[in-house]
């Protein structure tokens, strides 16, 4: 962003509580409660569901004026055993907000201070994370969600039995040898998650994912909707987390959740910065087959050859691409570097946060802006890639745009798009050239 | 400098107790499920459709990040209203307060965009950081040549209604009758108050208008240009559009420049016409008013036999309506136009007068629905099993996991319902939604249960 600037103008940057509400919505049975005032959920439930195209259940402790004077602290106690009783979801999922940080309310006391009040609700897993407008965008709040998520859930012992209790009694005696932990990061699709676990799959592994996004946002017409997240990852999942044979991150954001896993539970732990392009699926690939001591399924080489030649096919055409790029940083380093691997111009890459900024690179160095920098930088690009709030810049610019990130609404299908593994690869630069034809 | 709440005429007003019905005493339940926004969401939604200003948002970036350019409302000339500004507050704002970072944004604005004026709106984290907005707005608009206008509008002051209401505050105050501006009262003009032109509803209005002669002098706020509204006071008659959230403007408006108001509705071929006739009569020209009987007459007898092969799709069909606004009662009569039956009704962000009026108007078989939090709405659908359901959008994506033919009729619509071109458009709309054979692709089982195959 250019330094005399004090405001954001058409920010790409979404809210951290929406990150962390994207990653609660991938647990089953969960209730996610926002600390905050009621405009703050309203606004991300809108945002999600003209994204996704899906009703958002998401909650608050609905702040007024006497939790300025006062605190929220008792309203957060009060929101957490109002939600437990009239919904009685399985796990409670917190976020705080900017307004509840500012006044610096402590989540962990209250909880405390609730389990205290109220014993029935010992057994009910609640998970704190604290997600204040400042420490970036969606990736950040999501990140700081699924670290909590893992590190309250992880190994935890249900206690109780409820509704949910038999939903996988017949997978907790799955061989714990063949379990391997996913932490797919937000800038991947229910779409993008769902073919992750597929190519695991192939390799003879079975998954736990975590969020998963795949059987919860990804738009099917099956389940009634509900106050409670249905789909995702199931809490006696997380009971098996710590026997994985293996835990993979996806994205640099989802490096420190594998991390906590590895250091709690000895797991190995590798992290794949993007799943997009030639060269990150090969190393994808290669780390199954070493882990699992299978050669590469015929399947995924065929998919690989079929890259190969549309590569070839379409190297002139991808050789003249002058892309401007602006995305939360995780989506920003897979789809940039993979068009950089075929002869792609990067023009401009603006990210939304600065997380990872120093680790991942490409060309050009990556900037933090905003989509009025984006505006006044990609005039000699032939392709804009940005959420659909980049119409205005790629309208003004008369310029071809490409919807990517979130939020997604002019355009039909996004969260169901996958742009990973080789096919994903594959698709991406079709999508990427339509675009500019 | 927190917006004076007496002044608005809530507080001293008691809850309804009434199931159902919207509170205004602003308080909603921890962990409840009340989904019912907040103030500032209130104030954006009345402000931001003037289009040739710069609406700044001094708070993180949970306020304008995850909202800005979301609404459908439309404008025929400036796109600046639809450009997302923010000072995106940060840790270091919050230590040292925000002042000076939004005193410098404003002057970058204005020096960059060319508006015709700075809204900047306040918000929960600002005003509790304790940055005085007011002032800072004015020192910045001593350096500009531009009004610089504060809206203390923070999301705990309570709901979105609430915020409706400070923004006719801020409209009466700072705008209108402001600048070197006539005082002369423009022969046969109007207000539409609480009209935001969503899909370009304005544009549905307007020509009726012309053909009648009545000169639209602006939407409040719809389609807006901020000279327009600074005029606002030369109309010789207000029409209050949508819900009473801004009664208070012209109740104000009446007092300080004798303009007298009425309430209307431009959704439904009944309401159109009533409307009409309505600010014909208020308007006091027998002429016009003579004009306007038969005018009405002759675009109902229109509108009618247009949308008669889509009643013929709708008539006796069952409806479930939940909505907002003025949208709760007008909905009623323009779904009975149809044929439609209301099952049950209910509605989030209306008044209680609103509220009443659309209880009023519905077949007293018609259930309120009570709880209206996602739950509460499922809970309705399964019990009732409408044909359709009328909502917002809010509702959209809910009401299609019930595998219920669903019309979105709020903001985040892509088509204009008002006036009589409107209802044809929505009538259309809604029957092709009936029609849809998805409806019957979804209810299907699949696999067939055993012995079914052959039929």
């Amino acid at each position: 962003m250019t330094e005399t600037r004090h405001y954001q103008g058409n920010p790409q940057k979404n809210s951290p509580a929406l990150g962390a509400t994207l990653a609660y919505l991938g647990v089953n049975g969960l209730l996610a409660l926002l600390h905050g005032s009621q405009g703050c959920s309203s606004f991300i439930r809108l945002q999600l569901s003209r994204h996704y195209k899906e009703p958002i259940p998401l909650n608050s402790t609905a702040l007024l004026e006497d939790s300025v004077i006062f605190g929220g602290w008792e309203h957060l106690k009060k929101g957490i055993a109002v939600a437990a009783d009239k919904y009685k979801p399985q796990i409670i999922g917190v976020m705080s907000s900017g307004l509840t940080e500012t006044y610096g309310d402590d989540m962990v006391s209250a909880l405390a201070s609730l389990r205290l009040e109220r014993p029935d609700l010992n057994d009910m897993p609640v998970v704190l994370a604290s997600t204040p407008d400042y420490i970036g965008s969606m990736q950040e709040g999501y990140q700081r969600t699924v670290e909590a998520l893992v590190t309250t859930l992880a190994g935890h012992q249900i206690k109780t039995s409820n509704q949910y209790a038999s939903m996988s009694t017949a997978r907790s005696n799955e061989d714990p040898a063949l379990s391997i932990a996913l932490l797919p990061g937000c800038h991947l699709t229910p779409g993008d998650v769902d073919e992750l676990k597929e190519i695991v799959m192939e390799f003879g592994f079975n998954p736990i994912t975590v969020p998963d996004l795949s059987i919860s946002l990804d738009g099917h017409a099956e389940l009634e909707a509900a106050p409670v997240v249905q789909g995702g990852t199931l809490l006696e999942d997380f009971q098996r987390l710590p026997k994985c044979r293996a835990c993979l991150s996806f994205g640099l954001s989802m490096e420190k959740a594998g991390d906590i896993l590895k250091q709690t539970y000895n797991i190995p732990h590798y992290n794949f910065p993007s799943l997009t392009g030639l060269t990150a699926t090969d190393t994808f690939i290669l780390t199954l087959a070493k882990l699992s001591g299978k050669a590469v399924p015929e399947k995924i080489l065929r998919q690989r050859s079929r890259l190969l030649d549309t590569l070839a096919d379409f190297h002139d055409r991808l050789g003249g691409l002058k892309v401007a790029v602006a995305l939360e940083m995780d989506l920003l380093y897979s789809l940039a570097s993979s068009l950089v691997e075929v002869g792609a111009e990067i023009t401009v890459a603006l990210a939304a946060s600065g997380a990872g900024i120093h680790r991942l690179s490409l060309p050009i160095p990556i900037e933090v802006g905003d989509l009025e920098t984006l505006e006044e930088r990609a005039g000699q690009s032939t392709l804009i890639i940005a959420n659909s709030n980049g119409r205005q810049a790629a309208g003004l610019l008369k310029l071809p745009h490409l919807r990517a990130g979130l939020p997604v609404f002019d355009r039909a299908g996004y969260p169901q798009k996958r742009w990973i593994g080789y096919e994903g690869t594959q698709q991406f630069l079709f999508d990427t050239l339509n675009s500019v034809s | 400098m927190f917006t004076n709440l007496t002044k608005l005429d809530l507080k001293d007003k008691p809850c309804l107790s009434e199931a159902g019905s919207p509170k205004l005493c602003m308080k909603a339940l921890p962990g409840e499920g009340a989904e019912r926004s907040c103030a500032y969401d209130g104030a954006r939604v009345v402000l931001m459709p003037i289009t040739d200003v710069a609406h700044l948002v001094h708070g993180p970036i949970a306020c304008a990040g995850n909202s800005w350019d979301n609404r459908g409302a439309r404008s025929s000339g400036s796109q600046l209203f639809r450009r997302g500004l923010t000072t995106d507050i940060m840790e270091n704002d919050v230590i040292y307060g925000g002042e000076k970072k939004l005193k410098a944004a404003i002057l970058e604005i204005a020096q960059r965009h060319h508006p015709k004026a700075i809204f900047v709106y306040a918000t929960c984290v600002s005003s509790l950081i304790g940055d005085d907005v007011n002032k800072t707005c004015e020192e910045a608009q001593k350096e500009l040549t531009i009004p610089v206008i504060p809206v203390n509008c923070p999301g705990f002051l309570g709901d979105k209604n609430i915020g409706n209401r400070i923004a006719g505050e801020v409209l009466f105050e700072r705008v209108i009758g402001s600048g070197d501006v006539s005082k002369e009262k423009i022969p046969l003009s109007i207000n539409l108050i609480g009209e935001y032109n969503i899909a370009g509803d304005i544009w549905g209005i307007i020509p009726d208008l012309k053909n009648l002669g009545i000169t639209l002098q602006t939407a409040i706020t719809g389609d807006a240009k901020f000279d327009d509204l600074r005029s606002a006071h030369r109309a010789s008659l207000n029409v209050l559009i949508c819900s009473k959230s801004l009664t208070n403007l012209v109740r104000k408006m009446e007092i300080q420049y004798g303009i007298p108001f009425i309430e209307g509705s431009f959704y439904g071929i009944h309401d159109t016409s009533e409307t009409l006739v309505k600010i014909a009569t208020a308007l006091g020209d027998a002429d016009l008013l003579a004009r306007t009987l038969v005018y009405v007459q002759k675009r109902e007898d229109e509108t009618r036999k247009t949308i008669a092969s889509y009643k013929k799709v709708l008539e006796g069909k069952q409806a479930i309506l939940f909505t907002g606004g003025v949208k709760t009662w007008s909905m009623v009569s323009t779904l009975a136009e149809l044929g439609i039956n209301i099952l049950a009704g209910g509605t989030q962000n209306s008044t209680p007068e609103d509220f009443q009026r659309m209880k009023a108007l519905m077949d007293p078989t018609a259930q309120i629905i009570e709880d209206t939090s996602s739950a509460g709405f499922l809970k309705i659908i399964a019990e009732k099993k409408p044909d359709l359901i009328v909502a917002g959008g809010k509702t959209k994506y809910l009401a299609h996991k019930t595998r219920t033919p669903f019309l979105d009729i709020n903001h985040g619509r892509k088509l204009p319902y008002a006036g009589y071109e409107g209802m044809i458009k929505f009538a259309e709309t809604l029957s092709r939604t009936v029609l849809s054979p998805v409806w019957g692709h979804l209810r299907r089982e699949f696999p067939p249960k055993e012995g079914e195959q052959d039929d």
